[in-house]
């Protein structure tokens, strides 16, 4: 290595790109694998699934696994929808919430006694797991009547996706000039309308992480859910799955369940390859600020 | 939100008052912080107390309740399962720590870089985390199966297991399983975390040390590593409290079973709470619970301070 001071001939430079994309290829290949094999073991009819692997099971492949899942004991589709309900409102909610709050602890022109406190009560809510508070949160949700209730669970949701929305969207509003605002101001423009029409442009990508965050954690969650929800109607898909894994009279259809975590993974992968640029940069945010 | 009378507040104390606009300007940012300090409070910060007064009753879900002092506590040390969830959920935390950082480096030096298809394997890389682990434990669920599973399958193959063995009802086996997929779910989110610290390294820093002849391995431990002290630091916080609230990969893939050997913390507080309706005792453990993650949590911080205050 006594070599190294000299600049990397380009032959060294050939071998480490070389060996870069050697372990790179060979490390996606694992990462990736599963969740393609799981996509193909989807469409395998569930007698295939349920014996030994070989090669001749590759051959045919069905749609009934997903066909299947529409029609009853599993009615899919509704489970779909809650999931989507949820999932979207939660992350509608955090992204008005959080927007609203990270302007107001943003931006100098609205600086109020007491906004370092409401800061730091919102960060400090990130070290409290909910798993630890989830008796106390049943009994006030089941107060309200907002026990198995899709709403109960948006509420619930919101809460615990706000610390990391304020913090982006407080991050997003404090790096913008001063000067866009002013001209606002000049121009006799309130303070909403400031937001919407001067600076709406320049926080969108704060708020694209927010919903985006928001949306995979509702879509993925489960052991909220798990408790909050009793109905089988009001199952969001992660929970009805579970369903499907205790099976009818006791046989587990396993290429239901396939297809359903399938039909799972899908908008979680679509939204980040195609967001994730947003995805990536608010955590680094959150990483490098602390 | 009145974002009517947010606007008139602004326009009406626009008139030559005392600092009109700075008292406008405040009271506007308190209307626009009340929804965020509405659902904190309500949802954090009152059940958090409420916990505090629960853990303290004999409080079951239907019917009366009364004041129990702190025996709910004692009970707790007493409770020889509860300590059982402790002891896997350490086990189990100790077990996927380390690999998770380990794989969560390596993936990051890859793709540090900007290579090309770096930004391609980062994707991949991160996958797993995006997708989640309900899913992933079904998926898993089908291919833990004896004879019909593919790791079996492969593992077979490579003769290292047999054909049939049943994963999920051998404790051990099951632990190795469900950490072999913490670990594929978990080191995306550790390679995002150090890419982040790893960028933020002036570039500088290196070419000083090239030019004294230091291998690849010697800049990696002379300047990387002691630079991302708070950004490793970090990232193990977050894999440690993650594995110690554990319960969705373990509910999905052994219910706790065989018996209570899988069960960890969170999923025994879930079954005495949810399952045997013993609120009080469960609120109790809980609140065990948010201490040690909070002790963690505060760990974090101050190595964080001490990381900033050394410069790095």
């Amino acid at each position: 290595m006594r070599t190294m001071h000299l600049a990397p001939s380009a032959e060294e430079r050939a071998t480490a790109l070389l060996l870069y994309f050697g372990v790179a290829i060979t490390a996606a290949v694992i990462f990736a694998a599963p969740l393609i094999w799981s996509i193909i073991r989807s469409f395998q009819p569930a007698q295939v699934i349920g014996q030994p692997l070989s090669a001749k099971d590759f051959h045919h492949f069905i749609f009934g696994n997903y066909t299947g899942l529409v029609g009853d004991p599993t009615n899919i589709m509704l489970h779909v929808g809650n999931s989507l309900i949820v999932a979207g409102a939660t992350a509608i909610l955090t992204a008005v919430v959080a927007t609203l709050a990270g302007y107001a602890l943003g931006r100098p022109r609205l600086h109020y006694r007491g906004a370092g406190l409401v800061f730091s009560m919102i960060l400090v809510t990130l070290m409290i797991p909910f798993q630890a508070i989830l008796t106390p949160l049943f009994l006030e949700l089941h107060a309200f009547g907002l026990t198995n209730s899709l709403f109960g669970l948006v509420l619930f949701y919101t809460t615990y996706n706000l610390p990391f929305g304020v913090f982006v969207m407080r991050n997003t509003f404090t790096h913008i000039p001063q000067a866009m605002e002013d001209s606002a101001a000049v121009d006799g423009a309130g303070v909403l309308r400031t937001l919407f029409e001067v600076l709406r442009p320049l926080v969108v990508p704060g708020v694209a992480t927010t919903v985006l965050y928001a949306f995979l954690f509702a879509w993925t969650e489960f052991l909220g859910a798990l408790i909050f929800l009793t109905s089988d109607s009001k199952l969001t898909l992660p929970l009805a799955l579970l369903n499907v894994e205790s099976g009818s009279y006791g046989q587990v259809n396993f290429g239901y369940l396939i297809a359903g975590a399938v039909i799972a993974m899908i908008p979680c992968v679509v939204l980040y390859v195609a967001l994730q640029r947003y995805y990536i940069r608010g955590l680094m945010s959150g990483a490098v600020k602390g | 939100m009145s974002g009517r009378g947010v606007s008139d507040a602004v326009h009406s104390a626009r008139r030559p008052h005392r600092s009109p606009r700075s008292i406008a300007g405040a009271r506007a940012g308190w209307l626009l912080s009340a929804p965020a300090i509405l659902f904190v409070g309500a949802f954090v910060v009152f059940p958090l107390c409420f916990a505090v007064y629960i853990s303290l009753t004999n409080w079951p879900l239907i019917g009366s309740y009364h004041f129990i002092g702190i025996r709910n506590y004692i009970y707790l040390f007493q409770d020889s399962t509860f300590g059982q969830t402790v002891l896997f959920t350490l086990e189990y935390t100790a077990i996927v720590t380390v690999p998770i950082l380990l794989v969560g480096y390596g993936l990051a030096l890859l793709v540090r870089a900007n290579r090309p298809g770096a930004v391609i394997f980062r994707t991949i890389f991160f996958l797993p985390y995006v997708v989640g682990l309900p899913t992933e434990s079904y998926m898993l669920l089908l291919e833990l199966q004896p004879d019909s599973g593919a790791i079996n399958f492969l593992l077979s193959r490579l003769g290292i297991a047999s054909q049939s063995t049943a994963w999920l009802i051998h404790s051990n086996l099951a632990l190795i399983a469900v950490s072999v997929l913490v670990v594929w779910f978990a080191s995306g989110l550790t390679m995002v975390l150090l890419m982040a610290g790893m960028q933020g390294i002036p570039r500088e820093l290196y070419e000083s040390t090239q030019i004294d002849g230091a291998s690849w391995w010697d800049q990696e431990w002379n300047v990387t590593i002691p630079l991302l002290r708070g950004t490793i630091a970090l990232s193990l916080i977050i894999s440690i409290i993650g594995s110690f609230l554990a319960f969705t990969q373990f509910y999905i893939l052994t219910q706790g079973g065989p018996g209570t050997s899988t069960d960890t913390v969170v999923m025994w507080i879930y079954q005495v709470g949810f399952v045997q309706l013993h609120l009080g005792e469960a609120t109790a453990m809980s609140i065990v619970l948010m201490i040690v993650v909070g002790l963690i949590s505060m760990v974090q911080f101050i190595s964080l301070r001490a990381g900033q205050e050394q410069g790095t």
